[in-house]
This record gives structure tokens, sequence and C-alpha cells, in this order.
């Protein structure tokens, strides 16, 4: 938000505040073979401007205001909303009587006030395999208003992907959506070998389109899908290496691997005494990195997805508080260990922590409610990638050095210290003492 | 790591079906009440007569234009007036009505200078800086533009370089609008660009007198010892301007200076930063007496969590509702592609979810682009919070190359304290 600087005695102009949510409209479209239901929620605060709603003039709408003027409501979204199906035009056309009637005026609140639901029946001439979208709404009145459409089969198939998420921009021509073949319609025309085609992955918009030109016919699907994922798997990359968490999570696990834990008879007491000593055999190590590496990732793969998925949402303090607690555990275990061979039991019940900790960053980095496949696995396979780095890097050297006095002394050294680091992590992050006025 | 990952996709597309499409549509009501209040509209200023007439008259304005789209002094004036509603009420439709107002001129390279102008006002209030940045200069370029058209140009452009940091080409163009170029506009303009070049000073280290000089400028009654007294008569811009730097001196006389720069100008940003004061001061009841029934602007809703968060704690079901339905909003901005909520939303994640990684991440993109203290300040507390404090470093770089300081700014751990140190040193050696 930025401070008004205006001169008073010049024109009332001035920078002012980006501040109410602008002005969207949500389309939602699914299509039925050869029909399409179509609807679209408007905000009231946008008809008023329009149609002036508002006929007693005391900046509040009642009920009757906005129910005695639907039909000029449905008009100015007949007018502005056009559909066509490979092609050819499609028709608004009357539904098979749903309770109550698809004609009654009806509303629907969104986070920014209360929207005239409209919903029309479209039929189009042959099934339809792709629709394009003609949007027009406010254009002449404000041209910043969009549309955000999302376009999907009714068909509820296991394998039916997600909608397609859009934003449409006034007066910028037909926006076409290519619609994932159906399994069981084989039509041997032209369209359905490009149909063949399409990725199965849904389409999801870029993250940040650039403003006012995000058109489904201008920007080829499987491109910007592809650099959508890409995206994701940089910001998977990115969260886990610049994750100080994460990393000495994973280093208090892999120091040990390049050890096995013996038990050598005390020679004056004669009484068995596990300690460290260096492996031999590679080949343990790697199992033992692999099977740790592997329950992180199950472990966290199942909690993000379920997080991200919103069947889970645990509050991100106590998250946070016991992934500081996981690290200070691992690196304990280290000095005195409980769980020497099976270490990838309690990396995988830590890695189900870690999992709520990598969703709240997945979902900051610009989650499309309704395309989530990519994101997901994008995010994943990034965060994957930066485990791997680190293993990567940790490993031959530990394998080397793992004889030596010096990695004796880092390992215990080591470990006391990222216990220590996190512990205080652990208090801070419990008792919330980084959160100042406020 | 294949096999993990095989199951990862399987896992994750597996889920993914699940959620079916009907889950994201709101419930369809049906009101049955014919009186039933469903929708407050942005109110108009005055008793149910004025506001009556208000609306006649932006009704008729806009009749008016219909008729005559390509009537320049019609379609500026109804720009100028949705501009002046945007202000009032932070409203980014209001942008959409006055580029919807100069559609003939608006994508027109060679518009006339009035309409770049209006053109580089929507631009950086959608913070796309740069650009509005190329409209200003080609106005100030055009030769023959009108005297005001220049003087507003330039103090829009000192504002949006000092939104980006750049203090000392900031302080050229004010110091242009106080010369003797603009000496046939009056005193008006004369003040704003003297109440300029002062704030710009105050974010240069020199704090102390730039507050006496605004307090000159505001006609306070003691300029010289007190900053206290808000000026009665002066513009609500101005005791803004005072309230802000008393707030970054830490000076408990921001309360009546914010106070009085509402009285006389109770827009959102106004609003919004009296609130924002009184939060710091843990009056949090005061914010909500101040903001209830505002809440369609995103940043009112956002100080109103805040205070109820204050208030009753971030598992009460007020504060859980205004963060939901703020989440909602900003999540919908992302959808359009508006990235222009980064101070703020790192707020949301910080103060009121409690995600101070995500905070950091929002503050560090924001900063990037913008350096005013507020942003200064959502960085340093982000960084804090996340145990990121080398995060902020471009911030204690920033000020220390700009001599800013900021008595919010106490907090941020090891990278900080060099800064700090050095601003400790410079007050010693300065105060007698």
């Amino acid at each position: 938000m930025i401070r008004a600087l205006a001169l008073a005695l010049l024109m009332a102009m001035a920078p002012l505040a980006q501040a109410h949510k602008a002005s969207d409209a949500y389309l939602t479209l699914r299509v039925d073979g050869s029909t399409v239901d179509a609807r679209i929620d408007i905000a009231l605060r946008d008809l008023d401007r329009d149609l002036d709603l508002d006929t007693d003039a005391d900046d509040q709408l009642t009920w009757k205001e906005v129910r005695t003027r639907w039909t000029d409501i449905a008009a100015l979204a007949r007018r502005d909303v056009h559909l066509r199906a490979d092609g050819a035009r499609c028709t608004p056309g009357v539904t098979p009587a749903p309770v109550p009637p698809a004609e009654a005026p009806a509303l629907a609140q969104h986070s920014d006030g209360t929207y005239a639901v409209l919903r029309t029946h479209w039929l189009c001439t042959a099934p339809v395999q792709a629709l394009s979208v003609e949007y027009t709404l406010f254009a002449n009145t404000d041209p910043t208003h969009r549309g955000i459409a999302r376009i999907a089969r009714a068909q509820a198939t296991a394998d039916a992907p997600a909608p397609q998420l859009a934003v449409l921009s006034p007066g910028k021509g037909w926006h076409r959506f290519t619609l994932p073949a159906l399994p069981a319609v084989a039509t041997p025309d032209a369209a359905s070998s490009t149909l063949a085609s399409a990725p199965p992955a849904p389409s999801t918009m870029p993250a940040t389109p650039p403003p006012g030109s995000v058109d489904a016919a201008a920007t080829p699907p499987a491109e910007s899908a592809a650099s959508t994922f890409l995206g994701f798997v940089r910001e998977g990359v990115h969260h886990i290496l610049i994750g100080y968490d994460h990393i000495l999570f994973l280093l208090s696990l892999l120091l040990p691997a390049v050890w096995i834990r013996s038990v050598k008879p005390d020679p004056r007491t004669g009484l068995g005494r596990a300690r460290w000593v260096p492996a031999n055999d590679l080949r343990h190590a790697l199992t033992s990195v692999l099977k740790v590496v592997t329950a992180f990732t199950v472990a966290h793969s199942i909690t993000l997805a379920l997080s991200v998925l919103d069947v889970v949402d645990p509050p991100s303090r106590w998250v946070e508080s016991v992934i500081a607690a996981s690290v200070v555990l691992a690196a304990l275990n280290n000095l005195w260990p409980l769980v020497s061979e099976a270490r990838w039991k309690l990396t995988f019940a830590f890695g189900l922590v870690h999992g709520f900790g990598f969703a709240s960053a997945l979902k900051d980095a610009g989650l499309a409610k309704g395309a989530l496949a990519a994101p997901l696995v994008g995010f994943n396979v990034g965060v994957e990638i930066g485990q791997l780095c680190i293993v990567a890097v940790v490993l031959p050297l530990a394998w080397s050095l793992r004889g030596t006095r010096t990695y004796r002394g880092a390992f215990a050294g080591g470990s006391l210290a990222i216990a220590a680091v996190a512990a205080l992590w652990l208090v801070q992050r419990a008792f919330d003492l980084s959160l100042i006025a406020g | 790591m294949a096999r993990a990952t095989a199951s990862l996709l399987a896992l994750a597309l597996t889920l993914v079906v699940a959620p079916s499409f009907a889950a994201e549509e709101s419930a369809l009501q049906f009101p049955t009440q014919d009186d039933a209040i469903v929708e407050h509209l942005p109110t108009h200023v005055g008793d149910a007569a004025e506001r009556r007439a208000a609306r006649a008259a932006e009704r008729a304005q806009r009749a008016a234009l219909q008729e005559h789209p390509d009537e320049l002094g019609l379609a500026l004036q109804a720009a100028h007036g949705a501009l002046a509603r945007g202000r009032l009420r932070g409203d980014p439709r209001e942008l959409g009505v006055a580029q919807a107002a100069l559609a003939p001129w608006w994508s027109r390279a060679d518009a006339p200078p009035e309409v770049r102008l209006v053109r580089a006002t929507v631009m950086q209030s959608q913070h796309l800086f740069q650009p509005a940045l190329v409209e200003l200069d080609a106005v100030l370029a055009t030769p023959g533009v009108a005297l005001p058209v220049r003087a507003q140009a330039e103090l829009t452009r000192a504002g949006v370089q000092q939104v980006l940091g750049r203090f000392a080409e900031a302080e050229a163009g004010c110091r242009r609008l106080a010369g003797a170029d603009y000496a046939a506009l009056g005193s008006g303009v004369r003040l704003n660009a003297l109440a300029c070049i002062a704030e710009l000073a105050s974010l240069q280290g020199h704090a102390d007198s730039a507050a006496a000089t605004l307090a000159r400028l505001a006609g306070a009654p003691d300029a010289d010892s007190a900053t206290t007294a808000a000026g009665a008569a002066a513009p609500g811009w101005l005791n803004l301007m005072r309230a802000e730097l008393a707030q970054r001196r830490g000076d408990a006389a921001a309360g009546a200076l914010f106070a009085a720069a509402l009285k006389s100008n109770p827009d959102v940003y106004t609003q919004c930063a009296y609130a924002d004061w009184l939060l710091d001061q843990h009056r949090a009841a005061e914010v909500v007496a101040l903001l209830k029934g505002n809440e369609a602007a995103d940043p009112v809703l956002l100080r109103v969590a805040l205070a109820y968060r204050q208030l009753h704690g971030r598992g009460h079901p007020l504060t859980r509702e205004a963060t939901a339905t703020l989440g909602e909003r900003y999540d919908a901005a992302l959808l359009r592609g508006d990235k222009s909520h980064g101070r703020e939303q790192s707020r949301y994640e910080l103060e009121l979810r409690g995600d101070a990684r995500a905070a950091l991440r929002h503050a560090r993109s924001n900063w990037a682009v913008q350096h005013e203290p507020a942003d200064a300040l959502v960085l340093a507390r982000a960084a804090h919070a996340a145990h990121r404090d080398d995060a902020a470093a471009p911030l204690w770089q920033f000020l220390r190359e700009t001599g800013g300081r900021d008595a919010r700014l106490s907090v941020g751990g090891p990278a900080a304290a060099p800064f700090l140190q050095a601003a400790a040193r410079t007050e010693a050696r300065s105060t007698p």
C-alpha cells in the first residue's frame, strides 16, 4: 500500500492503495457430451455499477432490488459470455428441470461479498472436444475485471484430471480449452488426434501469468504445464537447500551411516559395550543411506499430500516445534544411540512431520486450487533432488574420513552442535519467542 | 529413490482425483425475504439525500460519457472521480473504471499528457512502478504541458522514486517543485514540495530536523522543540506524514497526529496506518472500533484480524474467520497474477498463520521492489522470526547507505548488530 500524494489544489489525483480484492467473476463449465453446464458468479457490486440495482440509493442491496432485476442480470451475462465447441457456436437452452430450477435467482458468498449466480445449460452441436469461451463482461466499464474459469468434463471417473484453470481477460477474443479425450469416445476426426497427444495432467495456469495475457489458445498447454512443473521442482530444491532444519536432520542421520555399532567385550569387566566402528562394507553404508533417505521421502510425501489437499492441517507452530525436536533427537541419538541399525524407522516417524513443514512452503509457492498433481509431484521431486545433493556431498566425504580421529571428533562435536542449535529453535518455536510486537 | 518417486507419484495422483469440482464452489443461497439485505455497497458520504445525490451524479457522469465517449474533458473528469473514490475506499475496481473512461486514448502511445498522468497513477497503484515512471518521464519531457499537470507528474514521480528507495532522484524532483518554475501555482504546491524534501531528509538520517520542519510547515504552535501538537489547520496528508515520522522516531505524539490526519482524510491508507500504530501500542480494541464495517478492503481486514489476534488469541473464532477470509482473498489475487500484496501477505503469514518462512519469502520479494519503512519492518521481523537474520542483510545495507533509522527496527539479530552499533555511535556524536 502506498500513501497518497496529491496536490490538494490541483486535480484530486494521486497514487492510491491497491486494497480491495479486485473484481473477479467465477465461471464453472462442466462439459457433458454435447452439453455444457455453466455457472457464473458475478459480484453484486459490479452489477450495481452497470445496472444501478440500488434503486433506493441507500448503499445497500435488498433481495428485492436484486430479484426484480434478475432478467437484466441474466441478459448481461448472456450478452457477454459465449461458448463455442470445436468451432460451432453453442446455444443457451433450458435446463431439464432441476430443483430449484436453474432460472431461479440465486446468490453465493465469496471472500469479498455476495455474488449473483447464473446457471445456464448450453447445447452444442456435437460432443465437445475443444471448448472456446468468449468473455466480454464489464469490458467497457472495468477493464481490470477478470473471469476465473474452471473447465472440466462432468464425468467423475477415476482418471479424470482436475479442472483446467484459466484467467479470462474481457475483450481478449476467444479463449480455447482442449478437453482431455474420454476413453470411451473414439471419434475418428482430426481433432481426436491432437487430443491424443494432449497431456493427461491438467494444464495448470502458470503461477504468475503476465497480466491479461492468459489465453489457453495462445499458450500451448504442454509447454506451460512443463514450465510450471519445473518451477515447482526449483521451488522444492530451493526449499530444502535453504531449510537449515531439514539439512541438519538429514546430516544427523547421514553422519553415522559410514559406521556400524559393534559390541566389544570390555577386557576388564568382560561385559559387552557398544561403540561406533568404521564400516568396511560400502554396500552396507549405501543401503543404510538409501533406507534413511527413502523413509524420509515416503513419510514426508504422505503428509505433504495430506496437508496440501487440506485433509490434515496441523498448526504451523506445532509442526515447526516438532521439526526442531526431531533434529534434537536425531542428533542426540548419535551420541547416545537408542536406535542405531533401524534409523530408518526413526526417520520415517519424523519425516511425517517434516512433510507438514514442506506443505506450508508449497502452499506458499502459489498453488492453484484444482490443479494439484503437477505442483505436488514437482515440488517433491525438487525436494528429492535437493536431498540427493546433500547426500552426494556428505557421503563421499564421510566415507573417506570415517576411520580418522577428525571424523570421530566432527561426529561428536557436530552432533552436539546440531542438538544445541535445534534445541534453541525448539524453545523459540514452541514459546513463540520470535514474534515481536503484536 | 526411483521406487520412492514412483510410489509418491502414485500416491499423489490417487489423492488428486479425489476432491471434486463441487467442493470449490460456494453454496447456493435462495433468500426468501424480500427486505433481506444481501449486500452492502461502498457508502457514499452524507445523509440519505446527499448519498442519493452523489449516486445520481455518478450515474449522470457515466451516462454523459456514454453519450460522448470521445470528449476528453468529460472522460478525464470521470477518471479523476474514480481515482478519488478508489483512494478513499481502497478499491482497485475504480482503477478499472478510470481506465474505462479513458478507453479511446488508453492504449495510444500519443495519448494527451493528462491521460498519461492517469495511466501512470493507475500503473503505480498496481505496483507497476517502472511503466509508471516511463509515463511520468514522458509527461515531463513533453513541451507545453499545463503547469498543474507537470506539477502533479513531478510529485507522483517523486512518490514512486521514494517508494523504490531512490531518494536522490525523488529529492531532485521535489526541489524542482519548490523552485521558481512552479511558483505560479501558489503556496499549496510549495507546501507539498517542502514537506516532500523534509520527509526524504527524515529517511536519510535527519529525522529530528525533519520533524521540526514538518511541524513548522503544519503551523504547529511550538515548532522548535515540540513536535507533538497536530496542526489543526494543516492538511490531512501533512499530519499523516508527521505521524509516520513520529512513529519511526518512537515518539508517542504519533497517536495524536494520526488521529488528526484521520479527521480530515478518512481514507483506507490513513486508517490502516493509524491501526498499525495502535497495534504496536497494544491498543487492539481501538483498532476494531476504528475499522469495523470497512473490512471490504483487504488491508483493513488484515488489521482487524491482527486486532482480534491481540485481543482474543489466534485460536479464537473471530481471528480464525478473518484469517480464513483474508487467505481466500490472497488466493484469488494470486489466481489473477496479482502480486502486489507482498508486504501485507508477509504479515498475514507471520502474525496470523505463524508461518515465518512463508512470511520471509513474501517480505523478500516485496523488498526486492519496494523500500518503504514498512517494507523494511516486515522484512526484519520475518527474517528474525524465521531465524534467518542474514536474509535481512540487504535491508541493513540499504539503511547503512541511506542513513535511515526506525525505532521499530530494534530487532534483527547479528546481521543488524553492526548497523545498530554504527547508528548508535552516530547518534552519540550528534547528540551534544
